[in-house]
């Protein structure tokens, strides 16, 4: 089998028939849900940490970890998988929800079973009508056969899973924020700590894992732990969705090893620029991580890489001055959430840098001084920059506003605006100042 | 609501004004559709104790508006009502989040998203081609009613974008996807619509 090869979950997307229960059971679907029912919880979770499958929302978290956190005691665990995918170029988990709808049930039900949960919810993204009814049907068939309900599969164990709508909002699929809204607020996130682990849904102990993380559970139960850690590399096991958009020949969301780099992605996976034009930048997990310039692209799309590689540039505030992540960490990239956005040489950057931060802008909860003000002002700042009436100081206006939220805010929002507008002007800085420096003038004006 | 009555402090509230301007305000709800009671009693059970009124709030506000079309002052009170809340906590969800229409929409809701993904193929060219035959800007509604205009963030299909998603008034449930928009394919989707029927065919 060639490096391409390989699915966990991918294999039966585009089949219609599977969809349904019966196709998904005849390939062995919830065979290994059958067997969760009856392993002791622990013996799970030491599958899970044998396979170090890493959270894959964006922030690329030890699974087995985070399931580590909840307190022994408990008397309530939640489990919420967060199916409120909105991070811009990010399109995977919806492939998964409309064509495997089955494979997120199963793996709901082992999670629930190593984590002692009754009552688990699917928070799914309002816009994504279909997906919900294909999810809500997937789930009542499951019901109907006694997976789901009282004692599934004729076990002492129960679960009951609710498929809960969002109603647009970007920030809800940050974990604390989509909480709140489970309970039937506003979604505003929560500081940390306390973590939802410890204290989540109603005040109780709640894992919040995401689609993908949680649909390779079956695969890891079927094969074993490490036959999961060995498809992939260093810390990071398994294989992973990516969905690539912008100016690829052949855009779409693939499953690969965690070792293709951003080059082979476009040009052997994605089959290349359209029109045989060049790459200018490509955003490696959606829009919230940095770019990465073109000389940027033979390391490994994974997330220690894409975090420490020394062949990708620290972010700067100015020139010669590094953004300081705190504890004296630097910011290169991340892995994100898998969302790819490919730019061709005809991109003009600071109008996608403008569209970027006009998003985080339209998105802000509100909570947060620096990131309400913030954001509204960063958009404004790019709009002029990007549509030729930009001023003298702008662009070191846009860094000093990305540095003065980052890291001041209760969640990660506030640093998804800011992290891309330092790393463009890091990269493209020319490209900023070429615009300030040509831009209309008022009649009379310097 | 009779129009003599005074309005309440909440019904007074800015998100609220543009009420009285709304067509069709005739329709003012007297009650929540039985299909919405029943949807309540099977999610009630779902949730923990004395926490399934507050729970219940997005999705019955999001049912309530299926069934309205939009969530103004009586539907909050409607819905606070059935589910034990006060207005000024179902005021602050409604407002808070976006796919709830705070006043009547055209009887076609066509949102053009001009994210990143989509931006890049040339999205700001579909959307103005859009505001231009309309005649509206974002999130205005055409003279005639037919057609109301959003542009929207992030769809999830980045990959096949320019995106834009359909959602009719009497099928709200049933949004449609339209992939891959250039000039021609919006156009045939906006004669459709002048036509008064979504170009099912063009979509996915």
């Amino acid at each position: 089998m060639g490096l391409f090869d390989v699915k966990i979950i991918s294999e039966h997307f585009g089949v219609p028939e599977a969809k349904g229960l019966e196709y998904y059971e005849r390939k062995g679907g919830y065979r290994n849900a059958r067997k969760a029912c009856g392993m002791a919880p622990e013996s799970i979770a030491a599958e899970v940490q044998a396979s170090n499958l890493r959270g894959r929302g964006g922030a690329g978290f030890p699974t087995a970890m985070k399931w580590s956190f909840v307190p022994k005691d408990a008397d309530t665990v939640y489990l919420v998988v967060n199916a409120d995918e909105s991070e811009p170029g990010t399109f995977k988990d919806r492939h998964i929800l409309f064509w495997n709808p089955h494979m997120l049930v199963e793996g709901m039900i082992i999670a629930s079973v190593a984590l002692k949960v009754r009552n688990a919810y699917i928070y799914i993204r309002g816009e994504m009508a279909r997906e919900y009814q294909v999810l809500q049907a997937a789930i009542d068939e499951a019901y109907a056969k006694g997976y789901l309900g009282e004692r599934i599969f004729g076990s002492g164990t129960s679960l009951d899973i609710t498929v809960y709508r969002g109603l647009g909002a970007y920030i809800c699929g940050e974990e604390t924020a989509l909480l709140s809204s489970l309970e039937g607020g506003r979604g505003w996130p929560r500081l940390k700590p306390p973590f939802p682990a410890v204290k989540g849904l109603w005040g109780k102990p709640t894992i919040v894992n995401n689609v993908e993380t949680i649909a390779n559970l079956p695969w890891i139960l079927e094969h074993g732990g490490k036959a999961f850690a060995d498809l992939g590399t260093g810390r990071s096991g398994g294989l992973r969705l990516v969905s690539v958009c912008g100016h690829v020949n052949k855009p779409g969301v693939y499953e690969l090893p965690l070792t293709v780099t951003g080059r082979q992605l476009i040009d052997e996976v994605c089959g290349g620029i359209k029109g045989g034009r060049k790459v200018k930048g490509v955003i490696p997990g959606g829009v919230s991580m940095p770019v990465l310039a073109p000389d940027e692209l033979d390391v490994p799309f994974e997330f220690d890489a894409l975090q420490k590689d020394e062949r990708i540039r620290e972010v700067e505030v100015r020139p010669g001055q590094k953004f300081d992540l705190g504890g004296n960490r630097t910011l290169r990239t991340m892995a994100g959430s898998g969302g790819v956005v490919v730019m061709d040489d005809t991109t003009d950057i600071t109008q996608a840098a403008w569209r970027i931060v006009h998003f985080f802008a339209e998105e802000s909860c509100g909570q947060c001084t620096p990131c309400r003000e913030g954001t509204g002002w960063l958009a404004q700042v790019a709009h002029r920059i990007a549509f030729d009436h930009g001023r003298a100081g702008d662009v070191d206006l846009l860094a000093s506003i990305a540095d003065g939220i980052a890291g001041n805010t209760i969640c990660a929002l506030g640093d998804a605006a800011a992290w891309p507008t330092l790393a463009f002007l890091t990269k493209y800085r020319d490209e900023f100042e070429a615009k300030v420096r040509n831009a209309h003038r008022p009649k009379g004006a310097a | 609501m009779a129009g003599s009555e005074p309005l309440t402090k909440m019904q007074r509230h800015p998100s609220f004004r543009a009420r009285k301007a709304v067509p069709g305000k005739e329709l003012s709800p007297q009650e929540l559709s039985p299909q919405i009671e029943a949807r309540i009693q099977q999610l009630w059970p779902r949730f923990p104790e004395g926490r399934a009124g507050q729970a219940l709030c997005l999705p019955v506000l999001y049912l309530a508006q299926e069934q309205f079309g939009y969530v103004d002052a009586a539907v909050v009170d409607l819905v606070a009502a059935r589910l034990g809340l006060t207005a000024a906590h179902v005021t602050g969800v409604a407002t808070f989040y976006f796919m709830i229409n705070k006043a009547r929409p055209g009887r076609y809701h066509l949102q053009v998203c001009t994210n990143i993904g989509c931006q890049l193929m040339g999205a700001y060219d579909v959307f103005e081609r859009c505001k231009k035959r309309l005649g509206v800007e974002n999130k205005g509604t055409s003279a005639d009613g037919n057609v109301t205009l959003t542009e929207v963030e992030c769809l999830a299909a980045c990959g096949y974008g320019p995106v834009a998603q359909i959602a009719e008034r009497e099928k709200p449930e049933i949004p449609l996807y339209f992939e891959n928009l250039d000039a021609k394919r919006i156009d045939a989707i906006l004669d459709a619509l002048a036509e008064g029927r979504v170009p099912t065919e063009l979509g996915n």
